[in-house]
């Protein structure tokens, strides 16, 4: 049967049989075929247009919808899951930690330490005068300086670079909207100006720029890691995200062979030397016999390594060039080095069988021309004029009195036996003419001065002109003579130590110059020249101690001599078994003082002094 | 005459249906279902767990390494403060405003391991 039924327009929700309402029908019963008659049935019902619509609506929103999202999530997917990475990934260079410098004895001699850089955005300051003036007192930077790059329309300027911790802090404190910190790394020089001539320094971006510093910059400075990693808001490291970190490798450790104590005694004898001889500079350089490692190396005037200036507030640059100077004579600095090289020439003499000690050189007298009326002109040095220091009766001379007493033309007739070809082969055997190896930034080779044709250069260079050499290569050559005839290359770095503790120590150069006979016998006759000839100033109580005394004068720039001397003292000791030599320039002593026996013996008598007791080397039977 | 052969499909009766009969269906075990949802639902609570302990771990770990350096930079400036301390340059000054000085005068005593001890004194100004 067919159940025809008017529907009800208005009827919105139809009972079931069982009670329970349906869902919402146009009047249709649960179970009944219905069939819409009547006028109201044949034409669209409104309701069903507005739902067909919402229908309609819905379907080309979900359509919008899944249309995005075919867009988001394929079309556009790589490149927007690339921005939200962008935003999230971060890459950080993270910088190695600079490696340490180490005395002998375990004390550091450089470091680097995190620090704050203060800098600031101009444009985020509200007003520059008043934070010029109070960031200004805590940096200690002029505050109109400060002003100055406060009212700049950049928005990045440094206020400080490098300050303490607790400076940042303070400037923190101050709660200064513009200003701000970021953490850099900064080079300490805990020793202070006492091994500014040893370590040298790195530029304020950690740049090795002088001594150590430079010359193991690359080991020091280590390899520099790098961070990829996802943070949130925050600005942690989302765990489970992108990671890969590449840890920096922290740089090589330089052990070295300074004794601090020792290298503070050698730079506080040479300021005192400078105040009392009104030099214009005082060099020093201690070496261990043996190994030739360099146990001090100080000089006057001293810098600050952390300021890079001189700490000398009295030292004016106009009047001293050197006020202001890094550079280190000991290993950069040429001079000539006048009776000091005497020990060479009568050394080679001595082992090619020419003379011996007691051989006695006839009508040895106090001037000597090598050229007819050399001493006549003013000039005379040049022309092959050579006098003693101190005027004297001609005589029969032994080769030992000859060397004690430091006379010119005695050491020039002992080597017109020698020869020029073997005195140019010695000197360069013991050493100079020809960088030693030290491991310090740009060492000076030295010249030796033989030009053909040139009559008198052997003569001079027998004495110690003629031979420009540095005050290490002065040294590693008496060093030779006390290490009985073995030449030892100086070195600074005893070794290196890297990250994972491993040491690199490093190997000694040695070369054997001349016999250990002629070495003792060197020895013997350099201990006189302290005993009883011009090195009496250089005694140290309780050893016996031997050197030899030197003064050159200096080159004008007209390329003449002049009145003005460079004196040294180059010498080692115990003379029963040398451990130490130490070698003393004075550059431009006072008149009164410009010998080597006047102004250099007495520093190297002190510097010696603390050298043997630092070194616990003991006493020299009965030496006085 | 022949009987009129019986139609093999009888034409439906009008105004009538064959209706097939209802299967009777088997009620699905229920237990294995809910077993394998309840290992869902503990493997996903468990895995968001282990996540997040691993989550606060990180974190954890994340902290303790800026601690350890922010501890390792506390060390650093301390040796440095050391190494200033150690400093002979600010030393000497302090042990010579309390009255010390470089030992001056030395004094050795060389003994015979032979014989009786034998003394032999130097002084001397070393100054």
């Amino acid at each position: 049967m067919r159940e025809i039924r008017n529907e009800d327009p208005t009827a919105r929700w139809s009972r079931a049989p069982g009670g329970n309402r349906s869902f919402p029908t146009t009047g249709v019963t649960a179970g009944a075929l219905v069939v819409a008659a009547g006028k109201a049935a044949t034409r669209p019902d409104r309701s069903r247009v507005r739902i067909a619509l919402i229908g309609l609506s819905l379907v080309i929103a979900l359509l919008g919808l899944a249309f995005r999202l075919f867009q988001v999530q394929v079309v556009q997917a790589a490149d927007l899951a690339g921005q939200g990475l962008d935003q999230r990934l971060v890459t950080r260079d993270l910088a190695p930690q600079r490696g340490k410098i180490y005395d002998r004895n375990g004390e550091l001699l450089a470091m680097t330490v995190e620090a704050q850089s203060i800098w600031a955005n101009p444009t985020q300051v509200e007003e520059p005068l008043w934070v010029a003036q109070q960031v200004g007192g805590l940096l200690g930077v002029n505050s109109q300086e400060l002003l100055t790059r406060l009212e700049s329309d950049r928005e990045f300027v440094y206020l400080k670079r490098q300050v303490e911790p607790g400076v940042a802090e303070q400037i923190a404190a101050l709660e200064v909207r513009g200003v701000y910190a970021h953490p850099e790394s900064t080079r300490i020089y805990p020793a202070g100006a006492v091994a500014s001539h040893v370590t040298g320094f790195v530029d304020i971006d950690g740049n090795g720029q002088e001594g150590l510093e430079y010359m193991y910059d690359e080991a020091l400075r280590g390899v520099p890691g790098k961070a990829v990693f996802e943070r949130d808001l925050e600005g942690r490291i989302i765990p489970q995200g992108i990671s890969d970190i590449v840890a920096a490798v922290p740089g090589t450790d330089l052990n070295t062979t300074i004794d601090l104590p020792l290298q503070y005694q050698a730079q506080q004898a040479c300021v005192s030397a400078v105040d009392r001889t009104d030099a214009e500079s005082c060099w020093v350089v201690v070496l261990d016999v043996e190994s030739g490692g360099v146990l001090a190396l100080a000089g006057a005037p001293v810098f600050d390594p952390q300021t890079r200036q001189t700490v000398d507030e009295d030292c004016d640059p106009a009047l001293v060039p050197t006020c202001h100077s890094f550079r280190n004579f000991i290993v950069r600095g040429v001079y000539e080095p006048g009776s000091t090289q005497k020990l060479i020439t009568v050394a080679a003499a001595i082992e090619e069988g020419e003379v011996k000690a007691g051989t006695v050189i006839p009508g040895v007298a106090d001037l000597l021309e090598l050229r007819p009326d050399a001493c006549r002109s003013a000039d005379d040095d040049l022309f092959g004029c050579y006098r003693d220091f101190e005027e004297h009766e001609t005589a029969n001379m032994s080769v030992r009195e000859i060397f004690t007493r430091s006379s010119n033309v005695g050491t020039i007739l002992v080597a017109e036996k020698l020869g020029q070809d073997r005195l140019i082969s010695y000197i360069e055997r013991f050493g100079l003419g020809a960088k030693t190896g030290v491991d310090y930034s740009v060492e000076a080779p030295g010249t030796l001065n033989f030009e053909a044709g040139c009559e008198t250069c052997w003569a001079s260079a027998a004495i110690g002109y003629s031979v420009a050499a540095t005050p290490l290569q002065m040294a590693a050559a008496y060093g030779a003579i006390g290490n009985d005839g073995i030449w030892t290359a100086p070195h600074i770095v005893a070794s290196t130590t890297d990250v994972n503790g491993g040491q690199d120590v490093a190997a000694l150069e040695t070369k054997r110059v001349v016999s250990p006979e002629t070495a003792v016998l060197m020895q013997d006759l350099l201990a006189d020249v302290v005993d009883e000839g011009t090195g009496q100033a250089a005694t140290v109580t309780g050893y016996q101690v031997g050197g030899k005394t030197g003064t050159a004068n200096k080159l004008g720039e007209d390329g003449r001599y002049t009145e003005v001397t460079r004196a040294s003292f180059v010498g080692m000791a115990p003379m029963s078994n040398p451990k130490v030599v130490v070698a003393v320039l004075i550059d431009a002593p006072s008149y009164r003082y410009r010998t080597g026996g006047a102004s250099a013996a007495p520093v190297f008598a002190q510097v010696m002094e603390q050298a043997l007791h630092r070194l616990g080397v003991p006493p020299d039977v009965g030496a006085g | 005459m022949t009987a009129a052969r019986p139609l093999r499909h009888p034409a439906p009766k009008q105004g009538m249906r064959v209706l097939p009969g209802r299967k009777q269906l088997r009620r699905p075990a229920l237990a294995p279902w809910m077993m394998m949802v309840l290992i869902g639902v503990a493997a996903f609570l468990g895995l968001g767990f282990a996540r997040t302990s691993l989550d606060r771990s990180a974190f954890e770990l994340d902290r303790l390494d800026r601690a350890i350096a922010e501890q390792e930079a506390i060390n650093e400036q301390l040796r440095l403060e050391i190494a200033r301390m150690e400093n002979p340059a600010r030393i000497a000054p302090l042990a010579e405003e309390l009255g010390l000085m470089i030992p001056g005068d030395t004094k050795q005593l060389l003994v015979d391991l032979g014989g009786p001890a034998v003394a032999s004194v130097d002084e001397g100004d070393t100054q």
